[in-house]
């Protein structure tokens, strides 16, 4: 999303600007030499008089307005969505703010967890909110879910976030069927 | 600009402890805190108040025409020409009123319009330290060496294996942006021991030797993915 809003706000940005000059340019030709022409730049007395006999039923209409309120939803969205999304950490000072990206909670929690002994897989997402630990391995479940879910807790504990994120531990056993002591 | 900087394997480069048992106070917390805040990376705030106002009345003008050719404002209304002689009548009425006031818009198109292009195109700016030197005297320290000495200082503590800095803002309100990286085996509970030598040690001195209590840091950590020389899993 942010590639997007760097490569979108100069382009948007120019279209408003070249927009600002056609309508000044247009009203101004207008105004100085009236009725000469279909227009300096743009033929905009031919999209008058279209404007005149179409009526608001015909198609195209309905079908400029849907593309409009796709278009408006993405730009919305790219506007909305293109945040920044560090997970802010404690500074000591007011001076001074620290903060790190989700991508290196990941890891670190991702490392604990995989240095478990019955782990054998994992897999970490995280956001500042929310700390999701998918866990593979051998022994009962819900063991493996306990351990993890310590192992990930104990990260957040130890560093200096200043929001908790809370963990969410989903647990796999290594080979299904096995565990589940049919036999 | 940016200095990598490597370790440094013996003490001696570390930062000391200031004489002064006193650290630097900013005048301000509430200021410097924001200052700190506003330095963490380079605002996109004004393209993305552009792009969501953009969107909304692109989406405002969208939904309000299928509703109109739906028929909610009246049954006639959609059997009207899209350019309706009732509102040509007014505005050739007023002409003079239409006429300024579509040069208006277009004048203030343009302003906003270039004025955004130029925000989003410009490269941010790496300002040099201006110190007082007394009267008639002024000392320039240069954007990359200010910074240099914040990333010196930061790599230099256990753990951090290289730092990264450089000078944001402006003349009259700098501040640094770093990026530390720290040792993928440090303890979890040595990060905040980092944060706090950094802010009492590093940038202390730093503070310090620049006489600029108020200079605002905005660190951030990265995890460093140094080569590793057994195998992952024991």
């Amino acid at each position: 999303m942010r590639v997007l809003l760097r490569v979108l706000a100069p382009l948007v940005s120019l279209a408003v600007a070249a927009l600002g000059v056609l309508l000044v340019v247009e009203v101004v030709a207008a105004w100085t030499s009236p009725g000469s022409g279909a227009g300096l730049l743009v033929p905009w007395r031919d999209w008058r008089t279209t404007g005149e006999t179409v009526l608001w039923t015909a198609p195209p209409v309905l079908w400029i307005a849907i593309v409009a309120v796709v278009a408006g939803v993405v730009l919305l969205a790219v506007g909305l969505l293109a945040r920044r999304h560090d997970i802010a950490l404690t500074s000591p000072s007011p001076g001074l703010t620290v903060a790190t990206a989700p991508r290196v909670l990941a890891r670190l929690v991702g490392s604990r967890v995989r240095a478990l002994d019955p782990v054998t897989a994992a897999s970490v997402t995280a956001s500042g909110r929310s700390v999701v630990v998918r866990a593979r391995g051998r022994g009962e479940p819900d063991g493996l879910r306990d351990g993890a879910r310590t192992a990930a807790a104990g990260v957040l504990d130890a560093l200096p976030l200043a929001r908790r994120p809370r963990v969410t531990v989903r647990a796999t056993p290594e080979q299904p069927g096995t565990s589940k002591g049919v036999h | 600009m940016a200095a990598d900087t490597t370790p440094v394997e013996t003490g001696s480069g570390g930062p000391q402890p200031s004489d002064d048992p006193r650290p630097p106070t900013p005048s301000n917390p509430r200021r410097a805190a924001r200052a700190a805040r506003k330095a963490q990376y380079r605002s996109a705030g004004g393209a993305r108040w552009g792009l969501t106002l953009l969107g909304f009345v692109l989406l405002a003008a969208g939904v309000l025409t299928i509703l109109l050719v739906s028929g909610v404002f009246g049954q006639q209304r959609p059997q009207r020409p899209v350019l309706d002689p009732m509102i040509q009548q007014f505005l050739v009425a007023n002409a003079t009123a239409t006429r300024l006031v579509a040069i208006a818009v277009g004048v203030l198109l343009l302003v906003l319009g270039l004025l955004w292009a130029a925000r989003s195109l410009r490269p941010e700016g790496h300002p040099d330290l201006v110190l007082d030197g007394g009267t008639g005297t002024e000392i320039r320290i240069d954007a990359s060496a200010a910074a240099d000495a914040v990333a010196d200082g930061a790599s230099s503590l256990p753990g951090v294996t290289r730092a990264r800095a450089r000078m944001v803002g402006s003349a009259a309100a700098p501040a640094v942006r770093a990026t530390v990286w720290i040792d993928e085996d440090v303890a979890d509970d040595e990060v905040a021991e980092i944060c706090r030598r950094l802010d009492a040690e590093v940038l202390a001195q730093v503070r310090d030797s620049l006489g600029l209590a108020d200079l605002p840091v905005a660190v951030r950590l990265e995890l460093d993915s140094a080569p590793r020389s057994g195998p992952r899993v024991a």
